[in-house]
């Protein structure tokens, strides 16, 4: 199914190898739309949220694929829906608030077309007119007129969806291994929403998916973890890549480092700064397991957060090929204890928008627009740490899960393939 | 227990609204010039300081930007943000409107104070940050008036940049 895509006269990865990334593919109009119908419209599975956030029947989230909006749906059968969030008749949007109920249907406010939660058209005022003057002819086809429906899937509480309505099994699009680590985090129990937090961060959605794709950075740029001995590079790691090369996941065990801490020469901000109250990192056990931190990326907008109980699901809505909008999820499970929800707040404290840890990303990020906006055509990023492949790694001092991904993006948006 | 309700805030006694409105003050000015250590002597040594989007805060959820239950979390966010933080210099500007006092009650005054936040890159473009209110408890803590709790409530829920200071 991919790779079939029509061949683009203006490749810009032409010749290039897997550690070359052209920096024109973050700044370039024609290049980003062609991401939005290749990638996000094209045969990909996209979250759009979570299945305990529409629990009652008739009860609607808003959330976009791309930049299309889309209303998630919860039947009268407990099915999920989706649908795109623009009226069969001339397009206006339908919902406005980002979570509701619309009972059995959902009606336009501008014409009050009716539409069930599958986006068959059920009717609308005046159809036969007025004294049989007006309306609409005999022969219009209300079964043509449904509204746009994405193919959905429901995966252990985490709904995604696809505007291929001949897309394959999430598991088979995850792959066994990426699956493991997915039902590592969404093992089934049922989950509870802790909270949200939105922010727009002014760099290229691909800057953000390639963040967690980075590990190299975290123990260099985040002088919290590192002032605080959170994260060293010489702890017990790994980073897996699936066949596909889209996907990812990084993971790191505590107390696992040996002897001497190797800095690899990390410039150390303060040694003397010490946390003076040490609650705010305190981790609960949860996972059967000694990993403490998995960051899974999921190709092609959402990163899967498990740092020690901080558990989010972070949301890569594109807005132009120079802006994203970052949605993320706390969640927790339904069965905490109030000792493991304060757990979660606490620890929330170094995530989010204003983030101890994750506000060095979001900085970064943007510093990386900047830089990189207005460079010269033939410009492009050298990833070349950690060899020249996209292979998975005992360690963190690579960059071999990027260089993977655009093996992935070359495939789908037709440009050379590499391996 | 000596309650007062809305309608005596009409009364209530000048030198305490003036000293309501100087622990505003004295909060905003650590963020907005410095020094950000003066910013944690506004509250109590246990207390609440939560910055919660709107969406949040109606769905009754907790989770905050930050989230601190001691002045000693405070405390170390702000040596945090000066000395493990990586993020572009920026300046910060809060506007406030007076607090409405909405009830005393056991010595605990709570208060509603509207605050418009803008924030200045380091090329000098301002924005706004976020349009805010701050639901406060107010208690007498030795000589001075302290927040015990002070809840940032943002109604700028999208975000349009990371929150590196207090709000």
């Amino acid at each position: 199914m991919e790779g079939n895509s029509t061949p683009n006269s203006e490749d810009v990865f032409a010749g290039l190898e897997a550690t070359r990334v052209p920096l024109k593919i973050y700044q370039d109009e024609a290049i980003y739309r062609r991401e939005l119908e290749n990638i996000f419209y094209g045969s990909t599975w996209n979250y759009v949220g979570l299945d305990c956030e529409i629990p009652d029947a008739g009860d609607y989230r808003r959330n976009f694929v791309g930049e299309r909006e889309i209303i998630i749906f919860r039947k009268e059968d407990g099915l999920i829906s989706a649908v795109e969030d623009r009226c069969a008749h001339r397009g206006a949007q339908l919902c406005q608030s980002l979570f509701g109920n619309t009972g059995n249907s959902v009606m336009c406010p501008y014409h009050q077309l009716t539409f069930d939660l599958d986006g068959n058209l059920l009717g609308m005022p005046y159809r036969r007119g007025i004294k049989g003057k007006g309306g609409l002819n005999e022969d219009f086809d209300m079964s043509a007129h449904a509204l746009n429906r994405l193919k959905v899937e429901v995966v252990n509480g985490v709904i995604f969806a696809s505007f291929d309505l001949n897309m394959i099994p999430f598991a088979d699009y995850l792959g066994e291994k990426m699956m493991h680590y997915f039902t590592h985090v969404f093992d089934g129990k049922k989950l509870r929403v802790v909270g949200y937090q939105r922010q727009i961060i002014d760099c290229n959605w691909k800057l953000q998916m390639e963040n967690l794709k980075d590990p190299y950075h975290a123990g260099i740029l985040h002088l919290f973890l590192i002032n605080f001995g959170f994260f060293r590079l010489d702890q017990k790691s790994a980073c897996y890549i699936d066949d596909t090369k889209g996907h990812s996941v990084l993971m790191t065990e505590r107390g696992s480092e040996e002897g001497e801490e190797d800095t690899g020469g990390v410039k150390v901000a303060d040694p003397d700064f010490q946390l003076t109250d040490h609650t705010l990192v305190e981790p609960r056990k949860e996972f059967p397991d000694d990993v403490t931190l998995a960051i899974q990326t999921l190709f092609p907008s959402v990163i899967i957060q498990a740092q020690t109980n901080t558990l989010a699901t972070r949301h890569v809505i594109p807005k132009g090929f120079g802006s994203h909008e970052l949605v993320w999820t706390f969640f927790g499970f339904e069965d905490d204890d109030d000792g493991m929800v304060e757990a979660r707040l606490r620890q929330a404290n170094l995530m989010g928008a204003g983030g101890n840890v994750t506000l060095d990303d979001a900085e970064a990020l943007e510093f990386s627009q900047r830089g990189l906006e207005g460079s010269p055509e033939d410009a492009a990023a050298v990833l070349e740490i950690g060899g020249k492949g996209a292979e998975s790694n005992d360690h963190l001092v690579t960059e071999s899960l990027i260089r993977g991904v655009y093996m992935r993006y070359r495939n789908l948006m037709g440009y050379e393939v590499v391996s | 227990m000596t309650t007062m309700t809305l309608e005596d805030n009409a009364v209530l006694d000048p030198v305490m609204r003036d000293r309501v409105e100087q622990l505003q003050l004295r909060y905003i000015h650590a963020i907005d010039d410095g020094p950000l250590d003066d910013w944690p002597s506004c509250f109590t040594e246990k207390c609440l300081y939560l910055i919660q989007a709107r969406d949040n805060a109606d769905r009754g959820q907790e989770l905050g930007v930050m989230r601190f239950i001691t002045r000693a979390m405070l405390r170390d966010r702000a040596t945090a943000t000066q000395h493990a933080a990586v993020f572009a210099p920026r300046t910060i500007r809060h506007l406030l409107g007076r607090s409405l006092i909405d009830i005393i009650e056991n010595g605990e005054i709570r208060a509603r104070t509207n605050v418009a936040i803008y924030q200045t890159s380091p090329d000098g473009d301002t924005m706004l940050l976020v349009a805010a209110q701050y639901r406060d408890i107010i208690v007498e803590d030795g000589a001075d008036l302290k927040f015990r709790e002070k809840r940032v409530v943002y109604d700028t829920f999208r975000l349009p940049d990371s929150i590196v200071y207090p709000l």
